[in-house]
């Protein structure tokens, strides 16, 4: 039982690192980007082939860097041209993407399973409650409270957490007041896309890698981030904990329905607060 | 403000109905221009698509919101008819049922949903989906998972022979028809006092709700009516394939859906059919000269969004205005 509530606290907690870079992006640009899966697939596959000629640890910070300077690109030739249009438009731009970088990912590293292997450092097992579990995985759900408290910290005493903060209230006037937004959105998105970078290698070494690895975890963490409230950032994450946990108990309970729980709960969450558990701007 | 999904104007769509019957009338005579049964084949499929694209049009049109989500009511009712076919339902009314039951759970859906506008609409719609193709995918002892399942048609439907739906010339007549029919009828709702209140209610729904109209059942019900026309389209499938597998529930067909009515041209009520017609045609050139197919769609997406919001159909409208001064279609 416990060792069934420590896996779903990893799903939710890969969850988590994956919502909270669309909260981010979505505070600040008001829109969702539809290919931050990709952004999680493509960290996966950096931090493997980085992995293969040096270590794990090495191939993270590459992920991670490679994903941010990504997210910069995304930032200045996407949102920021489409800053003005029907926030459709970058909806409909980033599905396009999507396609791309699935379709390059599968061009390079082709079509079947890659595997990443945990670092050696974590490749042990402790006892928990007379159960043994994997040492890695609570390094995961580790590295998923240290970015719930580093994100909160920045958040609420940086001043580009401020602006951040300020911006998600309301844009116009935090730009009035002389932040310049495009940059704190070139930062914010750079963020975002990096922790998709974290998340996605992390996440390698618990499933197999392949180009639609990105699309479950995307409907999840958007389910995540439609409960919590969209733009919410305790919202996303409590919801990334409810929803960790439900989909890992549907998993090792009710296989076959295991993809109808998140989706029940969506449904309930939003027939009883149509803003979401937050109850923010939706 | 939405440029994509923009106002129509009233007075281009006189003589709608007229243009309509011609091209009805025209694609009626195609089988017997065509001689080629792979070529005749491909025209089925695309009209079979192209209904696809005009339910998911229909909803950008009048509720201004995207779905990534409308494959599971052309999935789910090609499954209705298997599935209840291998219940033992007479195949009509499997066939009847395979329309109805999607379209009313799109309607309970739809009164949660739609409350929930904007890109939060789009990210729900994708969940949707992915639900449903993971539950007939998992659940093996209902639809045999990936295999999927062949549909066991009687000899006989509605008094036609079941070949009629399942070769290509035949079905071509019955899939185009059908594809007229939605337009027609699309269009004739658009127009109706029901159409202009949606439409007002995706201009402001606010003050819409202001003068004294409810906003969340109309565009629940806008959402059924797309569904359905969704729904119309796994069927024709369904009929003319005699198999369902759960790629028909996935996402990526809702996402091809939607690219076909943003090529298309969404504002208008035929743009999203065009689109599917144009998409089905370059998938196929396409899928002979390269297996980077996905990157081709996503580009294609990319740029229509970006360079003509308006689709190849506002394209085409705006050549025959220039070309007729002042009226075309």
């Amino acid at each position: 039982m416990l060792i069934n509530i420590l896996n779903g606290l990893v799903y939710g907690g890969l969850l988590y690192i994956l919502a909270v870079g669309l909260v981010l992006i979505f505070g600040l640009r008001r829109v969702v980007n539809f290919a931050h899966g990709s952004l999680f697939m493509v960290g996966g596959y950096v931090a493997f082939a980085v992995a293969a000629v040096s270590n794990f640890w090495l191939a993270l910070v590459a992920a991670i860097v490679v994903l941010a300077v990504l997210g910069v690109i995304l930032d200045r030739f996407v949102f920021r041209p489409l800053q003005h249009e029907d926030p459709i438009a970058t909806v409909l731009v980033t599905f396009g993407l999507l396609l791309v970088l699935e379709d390059v990912v599968k061009t390079i590293w082709g079509k079947d399973f890659l595997s990443l292997a945990a670092p050696p450092l974590l490749a042990g097992t402790v006892s928990i409650a007379g159960e043994t579990f994997p040492v890695y995985r609570l390094m995961v759900i580790a590295v998923a409270v240290l970015v719930a408290l580093g994100l909160s910290l920045w958040l609420r005493f940086s001043r580009i957490g401020l602006y951040v903060r300020a911006s998600s209230v309301d844009p116009v006037t935090t730009g009035m007041q002389g932040v310049d937004t495009d940059r704190v959105s070139a930062a914010v998105v750079a963020i975002g896309a990096g922790l998709a970078g974290l998340s996605g290698t992390i996440a390698a070494p618990l499933m197999a890698l392949s180009p639609s690895m990105g699309s479950f975890i995307l409907i999840d963490s958007f389910i995540v981030v439609v409960v919590g409230g969209l733009g919410s950032f305790t919202g996303a994450f409590i919801a990334a904990l409810v929803i960790g946990q439900v989909h890992n108990f549907g998993i090792v309970y009710i296989p076959w329905a295991a993809s109808m729980i998140p989706f029940l709960l969506m449904v309930a969450v939003l027939i009883w607060r149509p803003t979401g558990l937050a109850g923010g701007r939706a | 403000m939405t440029d994509i999904a923009a106002a129509p104007s009233r007075s281009r769509n006189v003589g709608f109905p007229a243009v309509l019957a011609v091209l009805g009338a025209a694609g009626c005579a195609l089988p017997f221009l065509v001689q080629s049964p792979l070529l005749l084949t491909l025209m089925t499929q695309a009209t079979i698509n192209a209904v696809l694209a005009t339910g998911v049009g229909f909803l950008l049109r009048q509720n201004g919101t995207v779905s990534f989500g409308h494959a599971a009511f052309f999935g789910l009712a090609a499954y209705a008819t298997a599935l209840l076919i291998k219940f033992g339902l007479p195949a009509e009314l499997a066939i009847v049922l395979a329309v109805v039951l999607p379209t009313l759970l799109a309607l309970l859906l739809g009164v949660v949903i739609v409350r929930i506008t904007g890109v939060a609409f789009s990210m729900l719609t994708l969940a949707v989906a992915q639900a449903f193709h993971e539950l007939f995918l998992k659940w093996r002892e209902l639809a045999n998972g990936d295999d999927g399942m062949a549909i066991a048609f009687p000899a006989k439907v509605f008094g036609l022979d079941i070949a009629i739906f399942q070769q290509p010339a035949s079905m071509f007549l019955v899939c185009w028809l059908a594809l007229v029919g939605v337009i027609l009828g699309l269009w004739l709702l658009a127009r109706s006092r029901f159409g202009t209140l949606t439409l007002a209610i995706r201009e402001n729904e606010e003050r819409a709700r202001y003068i004294g109209y409810r906003t969340v059942l109309p565009r629940a019900i806008i959402y059924a009516i797309s569904a359905a026309v969704c729904a119309l389209g796994g069927l024709l499938f369904a009929l003319y394939n005699g198999f369902v597998s759960p790629g028909t529930l996935h996402w990526s067909l809702s996402g091809e859906a939607l690219i076909m009515a943003i090529i298309g041209g969404p504002r208008l009520i035929w743009g999203p059919a065009l689109g599917g017609v144009i998409f089905f045609f370059i998938k196929n050139a396409a899928g002979d000269f390269t297996d980077h197919w996905p990157a081709v769609i996503g580009i294609t997406l990319i740029l229509v969004t970006v360079l003509l919001p308006r689709g190849v159909g506002g394209l085409l409208v705006w050549l025959g205005r220039r070309a007729g001064g002042g009226r075309g279609e």
